[in-house]
């Protein structure tokens, strides 16, 4: 009996042991795609922030309705992943303050696919001056311009980021010394007289000692409401 | 040996001999000659429909409980997740806009139970009067235009479905029905409502709908629509759902469903009214939520011990020092508080000003606001909130300079985890807080406490979590004549408005005011509709949650004992996290579920920005 018992037990453990032998024949993830996002108006990267713009991707040779996915741009105005499954996508950045793409690319994904994107920014922030008097306030004077005025979405706000490392943006500045200082404009671009695209901002008083990283951006009432950013400066308190 | 081979063979005779029998009605599921043939029945189908009823009420959780809808949550007490956590209503255990996507509510299995019962009642005449059939009829429309107007607020368009579906009788391609037009939604749960009200009598059991409970939520809900379609068309998110109709309502639209809002409103009017029963205006309106009579009411839903329904808020709304068991989590805001005054905490020339006692700073507010938040100094159960941020030796110079010190440089403050950690015998925080950062997530975080529906009656043994048995009040008049006002506002009927938001401040013990405007009505909504998990919605429906809540921290009142001058000081200072709530303009819909994208195509576009 036992002889039985044990080779019942044989037989049903090689019997669970051979059970899903079939092997996932499908590729791994192995294509890449990668590229910058181009600012159209300077032809340098775009100027952004982490956490603003993402390119979109639908992998339209996998389904009629794909689930998007995105990739995140870096700080610097690219983007990279080197994880996707080879086919054909259909390709949107988004997210950022720029006219939206309304005809997306259709992109065939492989190895080490490369794709640029040309972008025209709401708002381009000009003649960016900072000065840091003898009590330590930063005083930061702008001007702002549209590459493309008409059918612009309302003009939101204009407002100073700073942080004490230099990614700096919407979601990564001193609350104090930027959202506090929002200035609300909430116009139609037509509207705006060349007085209301001039703007000057008084950061009180920073603490000595420090290092920050200083930058302006303003807004547009768009879908996503992203920050079109001056360059980043880089100011030392004595 | 033996043993095996009797175990075997009784094995093998069980085999032979089960499955005989399978075919007999199973006792614990009702059928249809049971639900349709009498009173019995067709009370214990409706009281599944009424469970199921997407009333956000104290065990409501917004963002869903791992991956489970939010409502009828089996066994939930941490009502704390609230939803006025992210709005600034109140701060709270989210650490952002956590509820922005939703949970995927797809209530179209209770939809088919309502349109079931629409169906089979006719056919069930024999058992029941013409009367009774057509008030079914109508109460099955109202709960039909509650799931639909849910869906509404959160998806916009969605597909509409009146009859019964079957599967297998019908076909796959059939069953996969598009998306309705978002106008088309809302102008439907008006429809409804319409009949709701036409076939349904004026009076009902307690926690059932009669046809001002229709007209009341026919009020709430074409008053969305409206400002969906006057504020949706200004500030929206572009896409292909929206270039289609399936979010969005045009803006032409707005006038003709403020209208309905208005109409449906003064329907109820002379059939409920302010719950007005105490002179003492604070004990007044915090009884309005307390008392089972009060003529405010329209519509309720009860817990009891008994039927396993208590709910928890006495136990998670309170320090646990008042209570039995539990903790609080969640706590309104400084910022909520100043939109019933600024608080008279500092002199002219910015100095503190300097308060005997804690309640004193209570002296003269509005009962309204003492009724719905309790101030440091108050008291519960015997016990007072002895709310204290820390303790100066001494203080000398203004708030706000004080206040703009960083931590380090506040060196004549003390603060400190432990309640019983003392300077020269005084404590240096209360017990029902505030503790510094990183101390135990149970006392308050910006001065302040719920007292909304807080039964101060209940002893405190009887206080814990799964006791608390006070009703959720679903729909009530206060609400009803808020409606009525916006709508108004919006439709240049300053007049109507005025004299509805007057009644409202009459009742609050708030000054009366000359003549409103459509925001002093919403700000006279914040007020009243506070932590009854209205505000999200209201901002939603506004298209303003992208302006409030734009990187926004909030503010809490932080008392301070002065101890060489024996006196308190209120500092307004961040809420103790200072987490950071920003609302992504995608949020204004929930995204449609993927589990639904994934079984039909047709539901194709997905909300902008999904």
């Amino acid at each position: 009996m036992k002889k039985i018992m044990s080779r019942i037990l044989l037989g049903a453990s090689l019997l669970a042991i051979s059970a899903c032998t079939k092997i996932d024949n499908y590729p791994e993830p192995n294509a890449s795609f990668e590229g910058r996002l181009i600012d159209k108006t300077t032809g340098q990267n775009f100027l952004t922030s982490t956490n603003s713009m993402q390119v979109k991707l639908e992998q339209i040779s996998w389904s009629d309705t794909p689930t998007p996915q995105e990739i995140p741009s870096k700080i610097d105005g690219t983007f990279k992943d080197s994880k996707l499954f080879k086919g054909k996508y259909r390709v949107t950045p988004k997210g950022g303050a720029f006219w939206p793409i309304l005809t997306p690319l259709e992109v065939n994904i492989d190895q080490g696919t490369k794709q640029d994107f040309e972008l025209t920014p709401y708002l381009v922030i000009k003649n960016f001056t900072h000065t840091l008097t003898d009590n330590r306030d930063l005083i930061l004077t702008f001007t702002i311009d549209a590459p493309i005025g008409a059918g612009m979405p309302r003009v939101s706000d204009v407002q100073p980021y700073i942080n004490t490392t230099k990614f700096v943006g919407s979601d990564a500045s001193i609350k104090e010394y930027s959202s506090d200082l929002k200035v609300t404009v909430d116009k139609e671009w037509n509207d705006m007289s060349p007085a209301d695209k001039s703007f000057t901002i008084t950061v009180p008083a920073l603490l000595s000692g420090r290092i920050f990283f200083v930058r302006v951006g303003a807004r547009v009432n768009d879908s996503y409401k992203s920050v079109n950013y001056s360059e980043i400066v880089e100011i030392k308190v004595p | 040996m033996k043993r095996y081979q009797l175990i075997i063979t009784m094995l093998i005779a069980g085999m032979l001999f089960s499955c005989h029998k399978l075919d007999i009605k199973p006792k614990s599921i009702l059928t249809s000659d049971v639900i349709f043939g009498g009173e019995g029945g067709i009370d214990a189908y409706m009281a599944d429909i009424y469970r199921k009823l997407p009333i956000e009420d104290f065990t409501y959780r917004p963002g869903g409980r791992d991956g489970q809808s939010g409502f009828n949550l089996h066994h939930e007490w941490e009502h704390f997740w609230h939803s006025s956590a992210v709005t600034g209503e109140s701060v709270g255990p989210y650490g952002g806009m956590d509820i922005g996507g939703g949970f995927g509510y797809w209530p179209y299995a209770e939809i088919r139970a309502v349109n079931n019962l629409m169906q089979e009642l006719p056919k069930n005449s024999a058992n029941f009067t013409d009367t009774r059939i057509k008030e079914l009829t109508g109460e099955a429309y109202f709960c039909r235009a509650y799931f639909y107007f849910a869906m509404a607020k959160r998806y916009g368009g969605v597909p509409i479905i009146k009859t019964v579906q079957n599967y297998p009788e019908q076909s796959i391609e059939e069953l996969q029905v598009h998306r309705d037009k978002e106008q088309d939604v809302w102008t439907f749960i008006g429809d409804d409502l319409d009949k709701a009200f036409e076939l349904m009598p004026a009076t009902s059991p307690r926690g059932r709908a009669n046809k001002y409970a229709a007209a009341a939520l026919k009020s709430r809900a074409m008053l969305y629509a409206g400002s969906i379609a006057k504020y949706g068309s200004v500030n929206f998110v572009a896409g292909e759902a929206r270039t289609q109709g399936f979010v969005g309502i045009p803006a032409t639209a707005a006038n003709g469903f403020f209208t309905k809002a208005w109409d449906a409103a003064k329907l109820v009017e002379g059939h409920y009214s302010l719950y007005q029963k105490d002179a003492d205006k604070v004990k007044n309106y915090a009884d309005a939520f307390l008392d089972q009579t009060s003529p405010e009411n329209i519509l309720v839903r009860d817990y009891s011990i008994a039927s396993n329904t208590a709910h928890s808020w006495d136990a998670t709304f309170s320090p646990r020092y008042m209570t039995a068991d539990g903790d609080s989590r969640s706590y309104p805001t400084l910022d909520f508080v100043q939109k019933f005054i600024t608080l008279p905490i500092t002199n002219a020339d910015g100095t503190p000003r300097r308060f005997d006692k804690l309640e004193d700073l209570m002296a003269g507010l509005e009962p309204r606001l003492l009724a719905t938040v309790y101030f440091p100094g108050a008291s519960l159960r015997g016990y007072q909130f002895d709310t204290q941020r820390g303790l100066y030796t001494s203080f000398t110079g203004t708030a706000a300079a004080e206040v703009a010190k960083p931590a380090d440089q506040r060196t004549n403050r003390k603060v400190s985890a432990d309640e019983n950690t003392l300077y020269e015998g005084k404590r240096i925080s209360g017990i029902t807080g505030i503790k510094p950062n990183g101390s135990p997530d149970k006392t308050t975080r910006t001065g302040f406490y719920v007292r909304k529906y807080i039964d101060y009656n209940r002893p405190q043994n009887q206080c814990g979590l799964f006791q608390s048995t006070q009703s959720w009040i679903e729909l009530r008049y206060a609400e009803v004549l808020l409606n009525r006002a916006e709508a108004a506002a919006e439709l240049g009927n300053t007049e109507d408005a005025t004299t509805c938001i007057n009644l409202l401040r009459t009742r609050a013990g708030a000054t009366i005011a000359g003549s409103v405007s459509t925001n002093d009505v919403r700000l006279e909504r914040n007020k009243e509709l506070a932590f009854e998990n209205h505000y999200w919605w209201d901002l939603k429906r506004w298209r303003t949650a992208d302006i409030v809540l734009d990187n926004s921290k909030f503010r809490g009142l932080m008392p301070y004992y002065v101890f060489n001058e024996g006196k308190y000081i209120f500092l307004n200072e961040p809420e103790i996290y200072e987490r950071n709530y920003f609302f992504d303009k995608k949020y204004y819909y929930e995204p449609i579920p993927g589990g639904e994208l994934g079984k039909n195509p047709n539901l194709f576009p997905n909300n902008p920005n999904y």
